[in-house]
């Protein structure tokens, strides 16, 4: 059979309408795959170029060093932009003779270019919102935290001090992106240039410095830069991306990043499966055709090789139009969801487009082929006698094929062995399960029938003598159904999940160094003024020295896991005690210690004392202050850091620091326009810290909620390839069924009879399959919930009311809409046509 | 394509020159009537085939020691009760299905011992068909199920062909109709041009007649022979028909899976 002759036979084929679902299911998979990826893959570059704020840059190398010019090199020669910063605390003084005043601040020294990611705020007045600019201090003048402003006495021009240097106020610093880090650690910022940082005399050999080299470019010179420096960054220098950058970004990230991909992989499945099923019909709708070509002469290569080619025609058509369809799709998405991105959308690159093809064809070949590709096998005696039952693609090489393929797709789209298993696994068990499940329904219905009337009973008969189909059928609406819910639940547990960790009064700013005598007054005014949470930590700093009598540094050889954190178990923490557990916390190890005991013990961060070989029972030693103190672990916690409230890594029982001098804080909430109270507070109390983390807070909201309208955005696009399902597999046993009914009619049945028999025997079948669905969309739910995404579940009973409800109303539908032409016409013609 | 057409070339060439032993079958002692094969062109002979399927009763045989053979251009008649093996031994003899026993040789091929490709081919190059369900392709119009066998074949003027054809069956106004917009009867005539596109020298034809009223069945036939006279075909018809049985030059009868007759 020539190729000419092969896409002659596809063309009349389309022409007459027979490739019509094959191409909508293959247009539908790319389509979805295409406009997914298109999306996800703009909206992943702007999300990541939005999260490169937070680092000031694509990426840093970050030391207590001073950077070598050699990696500067290294860097000019990748073609990429850089800045260094210099960080270091010191003592500003005010240079008012008459009232001297100090505090300590954390000042940060930047280049010319800086910041290469983010902006830089200030503003002319402390408190104020600012606005962006994109210059640095000039040398000899310095931009200053508002807080600095009332705690000093301090006002635009006038002079401070750092060490030997005299630096002008010229601007009231409101933000500068790499604020972030450990918020703790900060007092109020002042911003100057590094150039003038020898002049300081401050920075010598051995004072607390942080270097940064700040890089900008393409991720290829930035990825081709970190191997090369790789070698010579340790031990001293840490190379940091985005998703270091920040735990609850990160997290963010990450689960939007696995939702996109579960999303995008469950349509390109169900359009999977809908390829496979209209294929087969339309393989079953060609055995006669085969077996008429055979008698003509031609051979089961030339079938196989006509068939394969009317395949390609119809892929390269089908994903062409997919193409299309998915650029159209995601454009639109864009110019809906365009008003609320505050960011510009960076050009997609050409992996979508790729990713969309290469869907097309491997969904094509794993789906469609086998059933296609046994259709050589055809006996041409079919033509003589009718029973001549075609050798239907064999059932292992249709499935193996189908499951090889899927798992090709989920492995590529993953590349994790994890994922891919897991669906593996999943998918056989479900299908099984399902299958089982479906098996017993129709039992159960069919005895329910025999009491029913005679539309019903005629439906559930129907249903259970052609039971093999119907349990195929069951089944596929089941997983379809099941991937729907699946999603619904998902979705809402993620966003509720977030919307819980930070609500919209979640704490904004944290109040430090409060002295143990103004207390009681600090607590006053933010009662007055806030809604924080009425308590205050005592908080002291101090370093572990050794555990279970193991220097410290030694444990650490011996025990720590690598962590991106990256932390030493011997540096100067935050502590606190308490003698309840704080709220937000949950204990995952040990118990809680009795209010009143006088035992030494200590509560860990689970994750903590895992990064650093830590368990219930280990005895730490700390230095405090100068003071040894020792302590046993009593229990781990689980903390949500997202929470912002107060959070430590270890908490002491209360008598376990015997009088410490300690300082207290706590977090609460201002709204933008009540930031004023700042002034008075720091007025009132001149020596308490505030840190003002409101744009930090802002700018991860803003990340959930455009991770929130990409989910919903996913959801829509399986649903829709969910549907194709459902018209694929009702298509798939739709002449069997109308021939049952057509006969029925001649035989005396009334068109209502009929009709009635049809809408009960689909919404029978979308129950039965709403049924297996709600059980899998609850396992499923609970291993995705507490397996991968790592949240709560609570089991969903209104499941089992809207799982088969919508099982029936879907699939009654979209029967009916099929159906409908064929319970009108006359009995005659309908058997004329299904011949 | 080119060994193929050597094939047939070869073939031609050989019946041209009489010289038949390349085709002939080495004849068992008692096949009661078969003819003198040095002399005669036989197209088609098929020796002691013997058809059994196994069912769930065990073995059924269906037929059981059935000599056959028909010489170039000459119309044969299969007749028998229903169930008698008639349409299985067609199948067997066209080379649409295998024989348990025995031995087919259809134009100089012994197309049992051939596999379901290389008999493809021969079906190709040498046999047409016509059925009792017609067995026009849906999706295809008339004119395009009559150019199937020439494109199949790769031949040029296809559509030129297929369209002297339909005409030639009175069929000339009803080219781009599908098939379901056609009579039972203008089906078996759009049928039998695709037969007669396909330049046989065997036709096989399985109860033609038998899904149509009495007198279309009769332009049919009357069709069928025509277009058989003119193109000097073989006819291998089955048929219950008796007097359409007498039009052939020989009928041989199966009862019960073997030959009576
Ligand atoms: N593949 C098969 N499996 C089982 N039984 C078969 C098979 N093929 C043929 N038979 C049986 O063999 C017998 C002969 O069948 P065949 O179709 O050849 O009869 P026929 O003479 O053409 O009958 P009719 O005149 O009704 O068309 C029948 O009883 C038939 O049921
Ligand atoms: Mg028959």
């Amino acid at each position: 059979m020539s190729p000419t002759f092969a896409l002659r036979l596809a063309a009349r084929d389309g022409r007459s309408g027979e490739l019509r679902l094959l191409l909508a299911s293959i247009v539908v998979a790319v389509a979805s795959v295409t406009a997914v990826a298109l999306f996800a893959d703009r909206l992943q570059q702007a999300l990541l170029a939005e999260s490169t704020t937070f680092l000031g840059a694509d990426r840093i190398i970050g030391s207590s060093r001073p950077v070598p010019d050699a990696f500067r090199d290294a860097a000019t020669a990748r073609g990429l932009t850089q800045t260094d910063t210099v960080a270091f605390p010191s003592m500003l003084f005010t240079s008012d003779a008459a009232d001297a005043r100090n505090q300590l601040v954390s000042v940060k020294a930047v280049g010319e270019g800086y910041p290469l990611r983010g902006v830089v705020r200030v503003a002319e007045e402390p408190f104020a919102l600012g606005r962006v600019v994109d210059t640095v201090p000039e040398q000899g003048e310095a931009w200053l935290d508002s807080r600095l402003f009332p705690a000093l006495g301090l006002s635009l021009g006038d002079t401070v001090a750092i060490g030997r240097l005299q630096l002008r106020i010229s601007a009231v610093l409101v933000s500068e992106p790499d604020r972030g880090g450990s918020v703790f650690d900060l007092g109020p910022r002042v911003l100057m240039r590094v150039e003038d940082v020898p002049a300081s005399g401050i920075v010598q050999p051995g004072s607390r410095v942080s270097y940064r080299l700040l890089l900008a470019g393409d991720t290829a010179a930035l990825d081709g830069l970190h191997a090369e420096l790789e070698p010579a960054l340790a031990p001293s220098y840490r190379w940091r991306g985005v998703k270091d950058s920040n735990r609850s970004i990160g997290d963010a990230l990450e689960r939007a990043e696995s939702f996109l991909l579960l999303g995008g992989l469950l349509a390109v499945l169900l359009a999977g499966v809908a390829i496979a099923l209209s294929a087969h019909r339309y393989a079953r709708r060609h055995y006669d055709h085969v077996g008429v070509l055979k008698t003509l002469g031609a051979t089961p290569a030339d079938v196989f090789w006509g068939f394969l080619g009317a395949l390609g025609a119809v892929g390269a058509v089908g994903v062409a139009a997919g193409l299309a369809l998915g650029a159209i799709v995601h454009f639109g998405i864009v110019a809906i969801l365009g008003a609320y991105l505050p960011v510009a959308l960076p050009a997609p690159g050409w992996r979508p487009l790729a990713l969309g093809t290469s869907t097309g064809f491997i969904c094509l070949l794993a789906f469609a082929l086998p059933p296609l590709a046994a259709l050589r096998n055809i006996s041409p005696m079919r033509v003589l006698r009718r029973d001549f039952q075609a050798s239907a693609a064999s059932q292992a090489a249709t499935y193996g094929s189908a499951a090889a393929g899927a798992l090709g797709l989920l492995f590529w789209y993953s590349d994790g062995i994890w994922l891919t298993l897991w669906a593996l696994v999943g998918s056989l068990g479900v299908s099984a399960a399902f299958a089982i499940m479906g098996l017993g329904l129709l039992r159960g219905g069919r005895v329910a029938g025999m009491q029913a009337g005679s539309a019903w009973r005629l439906a559930l008969s129907a249903l259970q003598r052609r039971h093999r189909e119907s349990v195929a059928q069951i089944t596929i609406f089941g997983l379809a159904i099941m991937l729907l819910l699946v999603l619904l639940l998902v979705r809402t547990a993620l966003l509720d999940e977030w919307r819980a960790q930070l609500p919209a009064d979640a704490p904004n700013h944290f109040v430090m160094n409060v002295a143990e005598d103004e207390v009681a007054a600090v607590q006053a005014l933010l009662a007055e003024h806030t809604n924080y949470n009425g308590r205050l930590f005592p908080m002291i700093r101090g370093r572990v020295t050794a555990v279970n009598d193991i220097a410290a540094d030694e444990w650490e050889r011996q025990h720590a896991v690598p962590s991106m954190d990256g932390g030493h178990l011997r540096s100067e923490r935050n502590l606190t005690w308490s003698d309840a557990l704080p709220p937000n916390n949950t204990l995952t190890a040990g118990d809680w210690w009795p209010v009143d005991t006088q035992e030494a013990l200590i509560s860990l961060e689970d994750e903590y004392a895992l990064e650093h070989g830590l368990d219930v029972g280990d005895e730490l030693s700390f230095d405090i202050g100068g003071l040894a103190v020792q302590a046993r672990v009593a229990n781990l916690r689980e903390v949500e850091w997202d929470s912002l409230q107060p959070n430590f890594f270890i908490i002491f029982s209360a008598a376990a620091l015997p009088d410490f001098g300690a300082t207290h804080m706590t977090s609460f909430h201002l709204e933008p326009g009540a930031k004023r109270f700042l002034n008075q507070l720091l007025s009132e109390h001149p020596t308490i810290t505030v840190i003002e983390i409101d744009a930090i807070v802002r700018q991860v909201r803003s990340i959930v909620e455009r991770v929130t309208q990409a989910i919903e955005l996913v959801l829509a696009l399986v649903l829709g390839a969910g549907a194709l399902v459902l018209i694929a597999s009702i298509q798939a046993s739709h002449e069997a069924r109308m021939r049952e009914h057509a006969l029925v009619r001649t035989l005396g049945g009334t068109m209502r009879l009929i009709a009635g028999a049809l809408t009960s025997e689909f919404a029978a079948l979308g129950a039965f399959a709403g049924v297996v669905a709600a059980v899998g969309a609850e396992v499923t739910t609970y291993i995705l919930q507490t397996q991968v995404f790592r949240l709560g579940y609570a089991p969903q009973p209104w499941l089992w009311l809207v799982g088969p409800a919508v099982g029936a109303a879907l699939i009654t539908l979209v029967g009916g809409i099929g159906a409908r032409r064929l319970v009108r016409s006359p009995p005659a013609l309908v058997l004329r046509e299904l011949r | 394509m080119a060994a193929r057409q050597d094939a047939g070339d070869a073939a031609t060439a050989g019946r041209r020159n009489g010289n038949l032993t390349r085709f002939a079958p080495p004849l068992g002692a008692a096949a009661p009537d078969v003819k003198d094969v040095s002399t005669n062109s036989c197209i088609l002979q098929a020796q002691r085939l013997r058809k059994s399927v196994p069912t769930a009763e065990g073995e059924l045989v269906i037929l059981d020691g059935v000599d056959f053979d028909a010489a170039a251009g000459e119309s044969v008649a299969v007749m028998g009760a229903s169930g008698s093996g008639k349409t299985t031994l067609l199948g067997i003899l066209a080379g649409l299905d295998l024989p348990t026993d025995g031995s087919v040789w259809l134009d100089g091929d012994e197309i049992s011992a051939l596999s379901e490709e290389a008999r493809a081919r021969v079906r190709g190059r040498c046999v047409g068909f016509v059925f009792q369900t017609f067995q026009l392709i849906e999706s295809l119009s008339a004119l395009e199920n009559v150019m199937l066998p020439s494109e199949l074949r790769g031949d040029r003027g296809a559509k030129e062909d297929a369209r002297a054809f339909l005409e030639r069956v009175g069929l000339g106004q009803r080219l781009t109709h599908y098939p379901r917009q056609l009579s039972g009867g203008e089906q078996q005539r759009v049928a039998i041009a695709r037969a007669f596109a396909s330049r046989p020298k065997v036709l096989f034809a399985d109860e033609p007649t038998g899904n149509l009223d009495t007198g279309t069945g009769k332009r049919v036939v009357e069709l069928l022979f025509d277009l058989n006279r003119d193109s000097n075909a073989t006819l291998v018809l089955v048929t219950h028909d008796a007097t359409l049985a007498e039009r052939c030059d020989r009928t041989i009868a199966l009862d019960g899976g073997r030959r009576v007759a």
